[in-house]
């Protein structure tokens, strides 16, 4: 458990410091940005209580937006994506918890649940981001853009560090 | 009270999810003290810790675009300095030309105000190159002063350009003579000094001090008479010839020249006339 929880500590500030250092500074066609540290908020382990995972996804938005300027943006919508984590990952995983504390990826999952799943997470991440900054400037065509653009941006990043990082031992139950 | 405790913990998540949600939207709407708090920006330590060190690998990626900029920039202010020095020294010879005082004597004489573009001092035959030429009314022969002595002669005349033959050049042999006498010799440069200079074939009678002005004799037409050339040095040997030979001291500082001015006789061609009659009546 030690050992998950540093692991996850590790990646987690890693991905927070891809993100601030050369993610944030990447806009493709003007419209797609990549959230790549959100998956490090969606591979947590399942068995964690929803409580943690939304206090752990608060605090990282926090860092995020203290970051990037955004105050309240990337918290928001961490927490919200914290809190919708269990009920869209069971949307794709039918099985209980009996996981074992395993966090959500192609080897546990499947290549196929862990797809949809990963793909979800992204476009919800998105659209709570993009619906928030809305409240500035709505400009539907661009938010549309926007929302698409980012998440499928964000969802191919994330699942090519997916493929990477998984370590191949972890077999899948 | 113990259902009460047991129905929050049971949705605690839902508190707790309204808690920071409530929190976010806190941070995002109100423009409380927070939003401009410095550890809540960009601006707090480790945030600028962060970027200053990632910044000083990203400072590295675009050194190419930069210098490319830099060099466009560099030669975009290289031209306009050029233009605008090119204007600056148009301007003063407008203005050297507005306000040179020509004494009555020297009404026969139109001067041209050119500028010099290149200049040679160390060879053993210097020559000047000037910015005016056939254009501007420069033909060769007619002589060239600055405003504190004698240049030289000019030599070959282009379109806009001219060579001029440096008075620290051998081949130029310049009638002069002692300001306040009427002997007269020959002025020659002795070939490896910039500031110094012979004057020959001075008459044995002459009497002279060391500081006397050796002036232009105005014998040859291609100088008004009395244009400055240099002082008599005092370290000068006499021989005992016929001649003095002594050292001047020009007084035109050719290591500096930059304006000059063209002599223009304009009885240059009647005078010509007059002594080739002479001439004629003479092989008559």
């Amino acid at each position: 458990m030690t050992r998950t929880i540093t692991f996850f500590i590790l990646k987690l500030l890693i991905l927070i410091l891809l993100q601030v250092v050369i993610f944030n500074n990447i806009v493709l066609f003007n419209v797609a940005m990549p959230f790549v540290f959100i998956y490090a908020l969606i591979t947590m382990p399942i068995t964690w209580s929803t409580n943690a995972s939304l206090t752990i996804a608060f605090f990282t938005g926090l860092i995020i937006d203290i970051f990037s300027n955004t105050l309240g943006v990337d918290a928001l919508a961490c927490t919200l994506l914290a809190f919708v984590r269990k009920p869209v990952f069971h949307l794709y995983e039918q099985r209980d918890e009996d996981l074992g504390g395993h966090k959500p990826s192609q080897t546990t999952m499947g290549s196929g649940a862990f797809l949809k799943y990963g793909a979800t997470m992204s476009l919800i991440y998105c659209l709570a981001v993009f619906t928030i900054d809305a409240f500035a400037i709505f400009n539907p065509i661009r938010w549309v853009e926007q929302v698409v653009g980012s998440a499928i941006f964000t969802f191919i990043i994330i699942y090519a560090l997916d493929s990477i990082f998984t370590r191949q031992h972890e077999k899948r139950l | 009270m113990h259902e009460l405790l047991a129905f929050f913990v049971k949705h605690s998540k839902w508190f707790l999810f309204i808690v920071y949600a409530g929190l976010s939207l806190m941070l995002l709407f109100k423009s409380g003290p927070y939003q401009h708090h410095v550890y809540l920006t960009s601006a707090n330590a480790v945030t600028s810790a962060v970027y200053k060190a990632s910044n000083s690998v990203y400072s590295y990626f675009h050194l190419r675009e930069m210098n490319d900029d830099l060099n466009q920039r560099n030669a975009e202010l290289q031209s306009e300095a050029i233009a605008l020095r090119q204007q600056l020294t148009d301007l003063r010879e407008a203005q050297l030309g507005d306000t040179l005082q020509l004494p009555d004597s020297l009404r026969q004489y139109r001067f041209i105000v050119a500028h010099v573009i290149s200049n040679s001092i160390a060879q053993p035959y210097n020559y000047i190159t000037i910015n005016k030429g056939s254009a501007e009314g420069i033909r060769p022969e007619m002589g060239v002063v600055d405003p504190n002595g004698v240049v030289g002669i000019v030599n070959v005349v282009g379109e806009h350009s001219a060579r001029v033959i440096s008075l620290l050049n051998p081949n130029l042999r310049l009638s002069c003579r002692l300001k306040g006498s009427s002997s007269f010799g020959s002025l020659v440069w002795e070939g490896s000094d910039p500031e110094i200079a012979l004057l020959q074939e001075l008459p044995r009678h002459t009497v002279f001090q060391p500081g006397d002005t050796v002036v232009t004799s105005g014998y040859s037409g291609v100088f008004p008479e009395g244009i400055p050339v240099g002082i008599v040095m005092a370290d000068n040997e006499h021989k005992n010839e016929n001649f003095f030979t002594l050292k001047v001291k020009l007084s035109t500082d050719f290591a500096t020249l930059s304006n000059v001015q063209v002599v223009i006789d304009s009885k240059k061609d009647e005078r010509e006339a007059l002594e080739a009659a002479d001439y004629t009546v003479k092989t008559k």
